[in-house]
């Protein structure tokens, strides 16, 4: 045999380990690598979910099953869910779970000096966001306020007693939906995953994503600064969002616990990073209620990275986030 | 007798396949120029359309609860009418970039303009 008789024989080896290897990397890719996606509404808000794995069509399935059982949970527009029944008794013995949420909720409460509470179901109600909304009387503010508060409730191991107020998730409940799904990933064969309730963003697996912070001027789908992370919850409280106006002046859904008003201050808008998804909920209104210095120090406390856009488009970043943080419209400056 | 690593037919081959990846490649960054809107109700796609393909305008009348109008135009899709109550799709406006989105929460209905920057939006 001469030397092409060689050649051509480690050229035929060559061709058939390219072809197998190819044959098996898609095998492979199509196999352990799924991707399901799916967009779907529940919780009054639009979910959409991409899953890469092998149990991705799996998880897609138990995902929705998932948070449409949170739904009947947390929502108080439904007089069966464990937060209404918990609103008409003031109290009750919580399941394990709604115990953990209302244990986490009143300490980011208690910390946050009250800036967040989720006593505000009434006077949320009284502004009629999202349905009929009308600028209340400030002296039937008044009247509920003082009836409600956080302080006001006391959880004594499972058992939960309101001394006034109306209990709302609403603040949360996107990012309880995001621990939730978060432990549906963690028990499945899953490699990679981006989910987004309402905006409320899970980033699961270590693969980076880049997360557009949406531009407050904007349509819902543009950005004015990007975030590449992986592996955590990202959560955005903007005063853009159900908001009405009456003569002549603008009103928006993130109350201040302390007036009954929408927040008057330099922000537009607070995005926070945090391995927990009701945390990073819970502190994204928090801190557009305290502003940036207090904000920012509170999301220090809880070990969490922010980011605040003012309503003059300056840009602050914490230590952490800063470096992840990418300013692509150019009419907003980081500080 | 001396074999030749390539007969002419392999050749042929080859340059068969460069050409089809070449034209695939050319195929793929025409797609990605596109300007292309993508309506889905309760998360199933109901229509796509090539924005910069449109000649004059049209309605898309959704057969939706409540009942959302869809209006197209060259460059742009937008909400024109909607039953709802907070009208918040329609207030969306023009869609006219990559990645722009409107949502009839209502009428479970999603306008975006494919081909986003981004993995995901927070807001």
């Amino acid at each position: 045999m001469g030397g092409d008789g060689v050649l051509k024989k480690i050229g035929a080896i060559f061709a058939a380990v390219a072809a197998v290897a190819i044959v098996a990397f898609f095998v492979w890719d199509g196999v352990f690598n799924k991707t399901a996606s799916k967009e779907f509404f529940a919780m009054d808000t639009v979910i959409s979910v991409k899953i890469t794995g092998k149990d991705a069509d799996k998880c897609v399935a138990e995902i929705e099953k998932c948070v449409a059982e949170l739904d009947s949970i947390l929502t108080r527009h439904k007089t069966t869910s464990e937060i209404s029944i918990i609103n008409k008794n003031s109290g009750g013995n919580l399941s394990d779970k709604t115990a953990e949420y209302f244990r986490l909720l009143l300490d980011v409460s208690k910390k946050s000096g009250g800036a967040f509470d989720f006593t505000l179901g009434a006077v949320s109600d009284l502004w009629g966001f999202g349905k009929n909304p009308v600028v209340p009387e400030v002296a039937e503010i008044q009247k509920l306020l003082s009836e409600c508060g956080y302080n006001k409730v006391t959880l004594s191991g499972n058992e939960l007693t309101v001394g006034g107020g109306i209990i709302d998730f609403g603040a949360v409940g996107k990012g309880i939906a995001l621990d939730e799904i978060r432990s549906i990933l963690e028990n499945a064969k899953v490699k990679e995953a981006v989910i987004s309730v309402g905006g409320s963003v899970l980033l699961y697996g270590e693969k980076e994503a880049s997360v557009g912070i949406r531009d407050p001027y904007g349509n819902a789908g543009r950005s004015i600064a990007t975030l590449s992370l992986a592996d955590t919850c990202i959560s955005t409280s903007g005063s853009y969002e159900r908001c009405f106006e009456e003569n002549g002046k603008t009103y928006h859904h993130i109350i201040d616990p302390k007036t009954g008003f929408p927040v008057e201050n330099e922000l537009i808008s607070v995005t926070v990073i945090s391995q927990n998804g009701a945390i990073s909920d819970a502190l994204s209104t928090a801190c557009f209620v305290l502003g940036v210095e207090k904000g920012a120090a509170l999301a220090k406390e809880f070990g969490c990275e922010a980011v605040f856009i003012t309503k003059d488009k300056r840009v602050y970043a914490t230590d952490g986030a800063a470096p992840k943080l990418e300013i692509t419209d150019t009419s907003y400056t980081l500080i | 007798m001396k074999t030749k690593l390539f007969r002419k037919g392999d050749i042929a081959v080859i340059l068969v396949i460069l050409v089809a990846a070449a034209a695939f490649r050319l195929y793929q960054t025409k797609q990605s120029d596109k300007l292309e809107a993508v309506i889905t109700v309760d998360g199933k796609t109901v229509e796509t359309i090539d924005l910069s393909a449109v000649e004059s305008k049209r309605v898309i009348e959704l057969d939706t609860a409540p009942k959302v109008v869809i209006a197209v135009e060259k460059g742009a899709i937008y909400f024109e009418e909607a039953e709802c109550d907070d009208k918040l799709c329609i207030n969306c406006g023009k869609l006219s970039r990559k990645g722009d989105t409107a949502v009839c929460l209502p009428a479970k209905t999603v306008v975006t303009v494919s081909g986003s920057d981004v993995d995901v939006m927070t807001y």
